[in-house]
């Protein structure tokens, strides 16, 4: 069975882009527009992958809705990873480096964009 | 020591006593007489004489009420009496009433002279101790303004003062310094500072005193106290170390000042620094998945898909350069140097030339538009400034509209304004999106929405252009239905 990839990200292009592409490489992929729209589909859709953007409706949606996702039975079957254009050197000081980290932002990882959309195949392929 | 040119009065009817006297001490000194016991006391009492010299017998009262009368007034006047029938009871009475001298007339001079004289040296006694504790009032009176001038000062300076001992006790604080460190508690001088202090404070002084003692010379610390976290009540604490003259560390003097409005000014300039750091990668991020794409030759032979992601990426580098002239704009409105070419401004022709301007837009997505302008209203303003504010509200009523739309522009003089609405019937917002409309990086996002590019910034320059002329923007709307945005800006006569 194909993995199940939930993208959450207010930026149409980006979804424009990962959502075909991943589906060709064999991936079921759904995706939201807001944190509102993911929360939905993650209950509905119950993806084995979350990639969920930081700045949406608020400067730390991304957070609240991980915070969400961390109170729901469904999480524990699915990897979620924080995928945003604010890392290091803007804004948020945080990194997924140790198990402490990663349960202050309930995220099992983060990724910076831009990422190229091969290279984030070969994450899925390699870590989730 | 004695007095020379000394005021003497006489109070004695007996016309042999004032010759006497006048005969005998006249040519050094100023001798008045009154021959009644009352008169006596009303010239006595008002000014104060050298010296008295009072008959116990007068035709009016007694000498003894005289005495008491004029005593009571002047308590170190210098008083003889003089009786013709002494006796040592009255003599006794009199002395205790605190008359100098008791003589029997009359007079013999060879006694009464030197004991005059010790009298009027007694005088000058009285008078040089009474210049003495006169001048120390004085200085007590100065030193006292001065101590009070500087508890004033101490008292009305808008930053916190402390000063500890070596013990760590509490010797000074101005009221201040309590509001800051933010205690109702009375703090007593010679308190521990433990008692009171925040903690962090606590450490500043242990180290700076530490520190005097191991290194022996006056140091200083600067650190930021944040009294009541998160951030609504932070204070600059600035410690010295007090050194006595032998070189001795005294202890310590703190000075706090309210740093608040600073920090929390810091906090939101680097929250926009964010957004904006945000705002530019966004953008980039989502071209650069295009062209990886397009590069990678991920696409085949997709010439459609090819076609929209070049277009695509064209688009959101353009909305990119939009966002990069808004965010100068920004910074220009913000940093108050702003050059204004004001001028007066028909609104209703500005209007018409915007929406020539934007007709093509408007028939691209079959928007039909209807204009109601009073024409011959005037407003004071820098005409691309004002340009901005409309094309703002035009575009937006376009953007934000239906397919197939309609636009309503009217532009009327209320009082003293003059009133531009831009009607649309487009997607509206909710009420929570309204109350975040003009803050800085704010859009909608929601179904409408994810397809219209925008900088985030053009409602809120618009609020600071409108701001700066003093005028204001109202919006009615409602989601799914449209807006209508109304500016008001002062109206000037032609």
């Amino acid at each position: 069975m194909s993995k199940k990839i939930l993208l959450i990200d207010d930026d149409v292009d980006l979804i424009a882009v990962y959502k075909p592409f991943l589906e060709k490489q064999g991936f079921e992929v759904q995706a939201a527009y807001n944190s509102e729209e993911g929360k939905q589909l993650f209950k509905s859709f119950k993806p084995d992958v979350v990639f969920a953007d930081l700045v949406m409706e608020h400067f730390d949606s991304g957070f609240v809705l991980c915070h969400w996702l961390d109170h729901q039975p469904e999480r524990k079957n699915a990897r979620v990873i924080i995928f945003t254009s604010t890392g290091h050197e803007t804004g948020y000081r945080f990194s997924t480096q140790t198990s402490e980290e990663k349960k202050w932002i309930n995220a099992d990882d983060y990724l910076e964009k831009p990422i190229s959309p091969n290279d984030l195949l070969q994450y899925i392929k390699e870590r989730c | 020591m004695k007095i020379l040119d000394a005021r003497i009065l006489i109070i004695d009817a007996d016309p042999e006593v004032v010759n006497f006297l006048k005969h005998h001490l006249g040519n050094q000194h100023v001798i008045e007489s009154i021959p009644t016991g009352i008169e006596g006391i009303a010239k006595g009492s008002s000014s104060e004489y050298d010296l008295y010299f009072i008959s116990m017998s007068l035709p009016d009262i007694s000498g003894r009420d005289v005495l008491h009368a004029i005593r009571d007034v002047h308590e170190e006047a210098i008083c003889i009496m003089m009786s013709s029938n002494p006796s040592i009871d009255s003599a006794v009475q009199t002395t205790q009433m605190g008359a100098y001298n008791y003589i029997s007339k009359p007079f013999d001079a060879e006694k009464i002279l030197p004991m005059i004289h010790r009298a009027l040296e007694r005088r000058w006694y009285i008078l040089e101790a009474r210049r003495l504790r006169q001048e120390r009032e004085n200085n007590l009176a100065e030193l006292n303004v001065d101590k009070s001038r500087l508890a004033t000062v101490i008292n009305a300076i808008d930053d916190g003062i402390l000063v500890i001992n070596q013990k760590k006790e509490i010797i000074f604080y101005n009221p201040r310094f309590l509001q800051l460190i933010h205690t109702d508690r009375q703090i007593l001088i010679g308190d521990s500072m433990f008692r009171y202090l925040p903690q962090s404070l606590q450490k500043q002084l242990c180290e700076i005193l530490q520190k005097a003692e191991s290194e022996g010379k006056t140091n200083a610390i600067k650190q930021e106290i944040v009294i009541k976290p998160p951030l609504e009540l932070v204070v600059m604490a600035n410690t010295a170390t007090i050194f006595g003259e032998n070189g001795q560390c005294l202890g310590a003097v703190s000075v706090l000042r309210d740093i608040t409005e600073m920090k929390q000014l810091d906090q939101s300039k680097s929250h926009f620094v964010n957004m904006v750091a945000h705002e530019l990668k966004a953008p980039l991020a989502a071209i650069h998945s295009y062209l990886k794409m397009i590069l990678d030759n991920a696409l085949g032979d997709d010439i459609v898909t090819y076609n929209t992601y070049l277009k695509r990426s064209l688009e959101r580098t353009e909305a990119l350069i939009e966002l990069i002239n808004d965010l100068f704009n920004i910074f220009r409105m913000d940093s108050k140097g702003v050059k204004r070419n004001l001028e007066k401004v028909e609104v209703a022709t500005l209007l018409e030339s915007l929406v020539e301007f934007f007709k093509p837009k408007m028939e691209e997505r079959e928007i039909t538009v209807n204009l109601a302008l009073k024409h011959g209203l005037y407003i004071n303003a820098d005409s691309e400034e004002i340009r901005r504010v409309f094309t703002n509200l035009i575009s937006n009523a376009i953007k934000y509209n239906k397919y197939e739309g309609h636009i309503d522009i009217t532009c009327v003089a209320d009082g003293r304004w003059v009133k531009v609405s831009v009607k649309d019937t487009g997607i509206g917002m909710t009420s929570e999106e309204k109350d975040r409309l003009f803050q800085e990086f704010f859009r909608a996002k929601n179904i409408y929405t994810r397809n219209i590019t925008g900088t985030g910034l053009g409602l809120a320059i618009m609020k600071k252009i409108v701001d700066e002329y003093a005028g204001r923007i109202t919006v009615e709307t409602e989601f799914e239905k449209g807006s209508t945005f109304t500016v008001y800006l002062p109206r000037v006569e032609n």
